[in-house]
């Protein structure tokens, strides 16, 4: 699996692919997307280069906890969750607000993104974490 | 608060290192001036309340009421805690995991407050099983010793249990007064008429005290207490003998306006605490290990707090309740003391085995004052604080006696005196084990002295308040019993307590105590001796005998049970599932015949998607029938396009692009997990097996296949669709304009929310499976 052209074109792949689920869970709201997919697509390049370059060569320089992602996606979706809640709304209660900036135009401030944003992490850990573990096993 | 300040405490740890410890007394020190500062109001005889609404629907709000009660438990909790976390400085090794400790120490302290200041059935109950969980975790501080985690376990267990009984009996009692609110019912007497003549009142009355005796160890739930002592020795004396045994006690006190007042009430509280007491003191002379002793002291401590709080008739409300409150006071600051010192010894001599001990006297000067004031305060000897409330209950016992009359005038005091000469006899025992006689020759380090003053501080400043609040008991009496008794008794409390008070029936029955209390000295190696050879003929009639039978079947009839449910391979299971499945729908579907079957079936498909079925069918024929595994997968991720493929087709692109990522990963994984195991050809299946399993999916899937088309165009009228509704309300209400993702982060937010947290626990799964299957081989 590992040919010369997978590494390059996972080379070329990776920045794109991440950029591109950036884009994919902030345009979510709106477009197709969001933080289920984005997060999907996040976790399919990382495992792609695993793939590639092998699990040992890349956790030489880059081997980050994935269950720490997973955590901090679920406390930002709960505490967005809970927030709504000190501003005596109802659990889960949405805000939106417009807000103009100079260069983007028009952007729409939604606190559902925020715990899209913890959904795009939780799935990432999650996923990464299942690979990694599965990969790493002998 | 404690909550808050414990969970940033890893975080100080990195700035203090090991001195820790100081941080955690500090928090306790601001719990204590925050209780403090409600004391006033509370001294004038006021009550303060509040509530946030936290579920209006069941009307259970998140609320507090402080009365006399709750502010001196907050007094003790905090106070003691302040005690402890300093000690703790000295106590543990720099080694230990501090962080750990102190932060588990103080959730224990935030509970505690917590739960005293409830004023809510479910909220102290919530609070209450924090307790037991967070004691758990102290008890088995030490995780890698079987003796710690043997006693957390039990604790945990009796504990806890003891906990779900209480919890019962708040619903029998919401159920008779409507209410969960403890003031609505402590002051309304209407409610408290009703509850008196209610059939469930014993119901109530008992489960809840089921609940309070497994905290406080009465009865024969009293066998967690002796185990908890594996815990460090400032966890034993901070839980097991200033604070969370009292848990019990202060909800008996906390109910006995509510409930008290009846026979059931005194035959139960006081009947369970009399007998608590004169076992637990008498089987406290077996013990050798210090705080062994110390445990059942504290168990028959324990027991003439429930004595005293049982003591009311319908007429006299109460006769023990200030007693019982002075005693509570006195005994958390003489039994913190004893453990102190009991930690000190043990810390200096490496051995808590009183035989091995022996005039250490010259050799540790004033923990030997420390410790002989605070058992001589045990034993009831003027004048220190522990006469003065034991005084307090002979005079209660006499009087209970005397209000039920008969042959109990005499019995009640006669049992009271008994369990103070127990008493008398193990106090004298710590003093005359440890620091009196000779040194033994053997068994000791060669230098062994006063420890440093961080260590012995703790301890003088309790000694320092026995013997303050002995000789001028007003101080203790004006501002903590005092309010506390009105609390309880919900009327004005005009107490004197005063050292002396002339030749009265108390006094001849203290004296008494002392004259046969020293008898029974003489004789206590005897006495010890006897239960051990008891112990060794009738090994049945202990309460731990039955508690360690029960356990171990529990494990071994689960093991069976288990060992028959998992046998092994997965398919086992999943062919019991799709059998359970086909039962489900075969017996309706027999009952209803041939009306399930639509008569005229609309088959006007594309000829695309007609391909795209047939694709799929090949795929899916792949998947199960190719020989090698690798070929099976990537038949089986073909499928999932062609799935993708339809959806585009069907014109939902965010369905597709979450299919065809999910599938590229999911055969990822599956080819990883593929490679390791041999590519061997599949096995030989018998012809038996192979028919049932055909026979099973048949039958799934024409039972899928006739549901769907039921519900698209069968017997069923299709119902409306849902999604004009989101298709109109999703701009508005949410501000966005993919519905499917709205649905998902917002209108069913909810959901979403439990499906990343089932992720999590799937990641944990798997990282569980590899690792554990990794420690096996």
């Amino acid at each position: 699996m590992t040919t010369l052209i997978t590494k390059t074109i996972t080379k070329i792949c990776l920045p794109l692919v991440i950029l591109f689920s950036i884009s994919l869970l902030l345009a979510g709201h709106n477009n197709p997307g969001g933080g289920f997919i984005g997060g999907v697509m996040f976790a399919s390049v990382i495992a792609l280069t695993y793939v590639a370059y092998g699990l040992d060569f890349i956790k030489s320089f880059f081997n980050p906890d994935w269950g720490n992602w997973f955590g901090f996606g679920l406390l930002l979706a709960s505490v967005t969750a809970f927030a709504a809640m000190a501003f005596s709304h109802n659990f889960f209660r949405s805000a939106v607000e417009f807000v103009h900036l100079p260069f983007f135009g028009e952007i729409e401030l939604v606190s559902a993104g925020l715990f899209d944003i913890g959904v795009y992490f939780v799935v990432i850990g999650g996923l990464l974490s299942i690979f990694k573990n599965v990969g790493d096993d002998r | 608060m404690p909550f808050v300040l414990a969970g940033i405490l890893p975080a100080v740890e990195k700035l203090l290192k090991d001195k820790i410890g100081w941080y955690a007394s500090a928090v306790a020190f601001l719990s204590l001036l925050l209780v403090a500062q409600a004391a006033p109001e509370i001294i004038h005889g006021e009550t303060i309340q509040g509530s946030i609404e936290w579920l209006p629907s069941v009307g259970i709000d998140f609320s507090f009421y402080i009365d006399g009660l709750s502010v001196m438990f907050g007094f003790i909790v905090s106070g003691i805690g302040v005690i402890i976390m300093s000690y703790s400085n000295g106590y543990m090794s720099k080694k230990e995991d501090l962080p750990r400790y102190y932060q588990q120490l103080l959730f224990f302290m935030g509970s505690m407050l917590g739960m005293v200041f409830s004023a809510n059935t479910i909220q102290l109950f919530i609070f209450w099983e924090l307790t037991s969980v967070t004691s758990f975790m102290l008890i088995g501080y030490w995780r890698n010793r079987p003796m710690s985690v043997y006693g957390a376990t039990k604790s945990m267990l009796i504990t806890a249990t003891g906990g779900l009984f209480m919890l019962a009996g708040f619903l029998v009692l919401h159920a008779i007064t409507g209410t969960f609110d403890i003031p609505t019912i402590m002051h309304s007497e209407s409610i408290k008429e009703m509850l008196h003549g209610h059939d469930l009142f014993l119901a109530a009355l008992i489960l809840i005290f089921i609940g309070a005796a497994s905290k406080s160890a009465q009865g024969p739930f009293y066998i967690w207490l002796p185990n908890a002592m594996e815990a460090p020795t400032p966890v034993s004396a901070f839980l097991h003998s200033a604070t969370m045994v009292k848990a019990g006690i202060y909800l008996v006190a906390r109910i006995h306006p509510i409930f008290s007042g009846t026979d059931a009430w005194f035959i139960m509280v006081s009947g369970i605490g009399i007998f608590t007491m004169l076992l637990a003191g008498f089987l406290a002379f077996r013990q050798t290990d210090i705080k062994g002793i110390l445990a059942y002291s504290t168990i028959s401590q324990l027991a003439y707090l429930m004595t005293m709080y049982g003591y009311t008739t319908h007429h006299h409300p109460g006769i023990g309740v200030a007693a019982a409150t002075f005693h509570l006071l006195n005994h958390a600051t003489f039994k913190a003391c004893l453990f102190l010192v009991a930690g000190i010894v043990a810390h200096e001599t490496a051995t808590r085995d009183i035989t091995k001990m022996g005039g250490l006297r010259k050799e540790m000067p004033i923990t030997f004052i420390v410790a002989t004031i605070g058992a001589l305060s045990m034993a009831g000897i003027p004048p220190l604080n522990g006469f003065l409330s034991k005084e307090m209950f002979y005079e209660s016992s006499v009087e209970m006696g005397h209000l039920l009359g008969g042959p109990w005038s005499i019995l009640i005091p006669a049992l009271a005196v008994l369990g103070g000469v127990f008493t008398f006899a193990y106090s004298i025992k710590l003093i005359d084990g440890i620091f009196l006689g000779k040194r033994p020759s053997k068994g000791l380090p060669d230098h062994i002295h006063d420890p440093s003053m961080i260590m012995l501080a703790p301890a003088i400043f309790l000694a320092g308040l026995i013997i303050l609040f002995g000789l001028v008991p007003s101080i203790p009496v004006h501002y903590f019993v005092g309010p506390t008794v009105s609390g309880i008794l919900l009327e004005e409390a005009h107490l004197h307590v005063k050292l002396w008070h002339g030749i009265t029936p108390s006094l001849i029955m203290t004296i008494v105590t002392f004259a046969l209390g020293i008898l029974t000295y003489t004789q206590y190696g005897k006495i010890a001796d006897w239960q051990d050879r008891f112990n060794a003929k009738f090994p049945w009639i202990s309460v731990n005998y039955y508690y360690d039978a029960t356990v171990e079947n529990a494990k071994n009839v689960t093991a069976k049970f288990s060992n028959r449910m998992q046998p092994g391979p997965v398919k086992t299971y999943v062919v019991a599932l799709l059998l359970l499945v086909i039962a489900m729908f075969a017996i309706p579907a027999a009952l209803l015949a041939t009306s399930f079957i639509p008569q005229n079936l609309n088959f006007d498909v594309p000829l695309y998607e007609s391909l795209i079925f047939l694709f799929m069918v090949v795929s899916a024929l792949g998947a199960a029938l190719l020989p090698r595994y690798i070929p099976a997968i990537i038949s089986l991720s073909g499928l999932g396009y062609l799935v993708a493929l339809l959806f585009i087709y069907l014109q939902a692109p965010d369905l597709a692009l979450t299919q065809v990522l999910v599938e590229t990963l999911s055969t990822i994984i599956f080819l990883l997990a593929i490679v390791k195991i041999p590519q061997k050809f599949r096995e030989h299946i018998p012809a038996s097996t192979l028919v049932r399993d055909l026979l099973i999916s048949v039958t799934i899937a024409s039972i899928v296949f006739i549901m769907l088309i039921n519900a698209t165009q069968g017997i069923v009228p299709p119902f409306e669709s849902l999604s004009h509704y989101f298709i109109e309300k999703s701009l508005p209400l949410a501000g966005g304009h993919n519905i499917v993702n709205v649905i998902i982060v917002d209108f069913r937010g909810y959901d979403t929310l439990g499906e990343i947290s089932v992720l999590c626990l799937a990641a944990f799964g798997v990282y569980n499976l590899i690792h554990s299957r990794g420690d096996d081989q």
